[in-house]
């Protein structure tokens, strides 16, 4: 029976979110929409951190609520605690602005 | 319940709270607004360091945020205090006041001759609106007068899952239940979320105005040459689980529901009187987004915490909701309402709004919020430009 405290949001979701403290080396179950998937956890993640409930390939979309959420900045086996140590933002991103648009401020 | 006890103002609004507001104009009124407030009990003071030496589309703004609390539903009557001819002007922000038919007065520290005789002209003032609010009596009111405001504060992955949920349901209870409004905020917040949000539009220049404005928010945050992680998401954020200003705005979204939106409107200005769901277009900086919408006129506020918060309005009261069960905890003296047994427990979604629900028609009603009961409170004008 799939675990109640690690959500997946949307079926096309790539990580699930913890909502209990989750150890390295156990062997969880969680629901992706009408199906289980069992997933062995690698790191130990804290209450309310997200988890890669499949393998994810460097700079792939990490998708939660249906949506993206980012691009992976590694490889990130399922079982990998998902956070801002492999994933980036593609919002406000100044620092990957054309200079010319930010001479005037960034001087 | 379609109705509520509230005081009745000659401009028609209904106040869910009897409040004499003393306002500075600028940094230089500031002590004498704060010293006016310790000595008038009840008198709430509201100060900032703006109103002079800013640029027009900032002048604009200030005036507008300032006119907003002083003529806001909950406010009784306003004591103005400037200390010389500022570029907000205090005599017409008094004006602007008592066109609405309430009490103001405007007191000036130059005209007065120094600090100690606008002091005393400023209590003299304060004292007399303090004891004429206390004496006027609650009368019933139709909760379409109603208007309530939704911000989100030190959100973490819990807030999209379960605090959210009871909060957009409360919510829509207002508008499509009794035909009141309701308004959210924190336009850098939408980043990744702004296509379905943009559909939720009444119209088409309306969906329009919402891509637009995050856009626009986008092209600033770039214009700063760096990456806007740490500022969104915040550190307490991060702690709480989100990754990106993304997943950050995927679950902030979720507290506004998904029903129509009738506009965007500009910082501090009044929330249109037709019933249905505006946005006001504001920074996600909590201080600055809940100070927009209490110039808005919201009567009163849904702060909807992930990781727990002081976040508070002396103005427009606000009911923090959490749905983590941890941060019930890290501020216990100012969570009003704990649905955690609806993430973690065996309770639902639906019961936690009706818990929501049952806190906010009493606060409505006159019982204080635990921040109320603390004095708790934060006023921060959002700033466009430089000084200059």
């Amino acid at each position: 029976m799939a675990d109640r405290y690690l959500e997946v949001v949307e079926p096309v979701d790539n990580v699930a979110t913890a909502l209990r403290d989750v150890t390295a080396g156990e062997t969880v179950t969680v629901a992706v929409g009408d199906e289980e998937r069992t997933i062995e956890i690698s790191e130990d993640v804290g209450f309310g951190h997200k988890i890669a409930i499949e393998d994810i390939t460097d700079g792939e979309t990490i998708t939660k609520y249906g949506k993206s959420i980012g691009n992976a900045t590694e490889a990130i086996p399922a079982g990998s605690f998902v956070h801002v140590h492999n994933v980036e933002s593609n919002y406000g991103r100044g620092d990957l602005a054309e200079e010319s648009d930010v001479e005037a401020i960034s001087e | 319940m379609s109705e509520f006890l509230g005081y009745e103002r000659d401009d028609g609004s209904i106040g869910i709270r009897n409040h004499t507001v003393i306002i500075s104009t600028a940094p230089y009124a500031n002590d004498t607004v704060e010293r006016t407030a310790d000595i008038v009990d009840d008198a709430i003071p509201i100060t900032h360091p703006l109103g002079r030496c800013q640029t027009k589309p900032d002048v604009f703004q200030t005036y507008r945020t300032l006119l907003g609390y002083a003529t806001h539903p909950n406010t009784y009557g306003a004591v103005v205090v400037a200390h010389a001819g500022e570029i907000v002007d205090g005599d017409e922000l008094a004006e602007d006041i008592a066109a609405t038919g309430r009490p103001s007065a405007s007191i000036n520290i130059h005209e007065e001759k120094g600090v100690m005789n606008a002091l005393d002209s400023a209590v003299d003032a304060a004292q007399e609106m303090v004891q004429d609010a206390s004496a006027q009596r609650r009368v019933p009111a139709d909760m379409s007068k109603l208007t309530f405001g939704i911000n989100c504060a030190t959100s973490d992955t819990t807030s999209g899952l379960c605090q959210h949920k009871a909060t957009a349901g409360a919510v829509w209870r207002l508008i499509d239940n009794h035909g009141g409004r309701g308004c959210f905020a924190e336009t850098p917040e939408f980043f990744g979320g702004e296509n379905e949000l943009s559909e939720r539009a009444v119209d088409d220049e309306v969906r329009q105005e919402i891509l637009d404005r995050v856009e626009h928010w986008d092209n600033r945050l770039q214009a700063t040459g760096y990456d806007v992680r740490g500022a969104q998401p915040t550190p307490d954020n991060m702690d709480g689980g989100l990754t990106t200003i993304e997943e950050k705005s995927l679950g902030a979204l979720v507290k506004s529901g998904d029903g129509p939106i009738q506009d965007i409107i500009d910082y501090g200005e009044k929330i249109p009187d037709k019933s249905g769901m505006y946005i006001m277009d504001t920074p996600g900086h909590g201080a600055e987004s809940v100070t927009g919408i209490g110039a808005g006129g919201a009567h009163f506020m849904v702060i909807s915490t992930g990781q727990g918060h002081t976040l508070s309005n002396a103005v427009m009261p606000t009911i923090k909701i959490t749905g983590n069960p941890h941060s019930a905890e890290r501020v216990p003296e100012q969570t009003d309402v704990d649905v955690s047994e609806a993430l973690v427990g065996d309770e639902s979604i639906d019961w936690a709004t009706d818990e929501l629900w049952e806190e906010l028609t009493d606060v409505i009603n006159g019982k204080l919020t635990l921040s109320e009961t603390m004095g708790e409170s934060q006023f921060a004008i959002h700033r466009i430009g430089p000084s200059t």
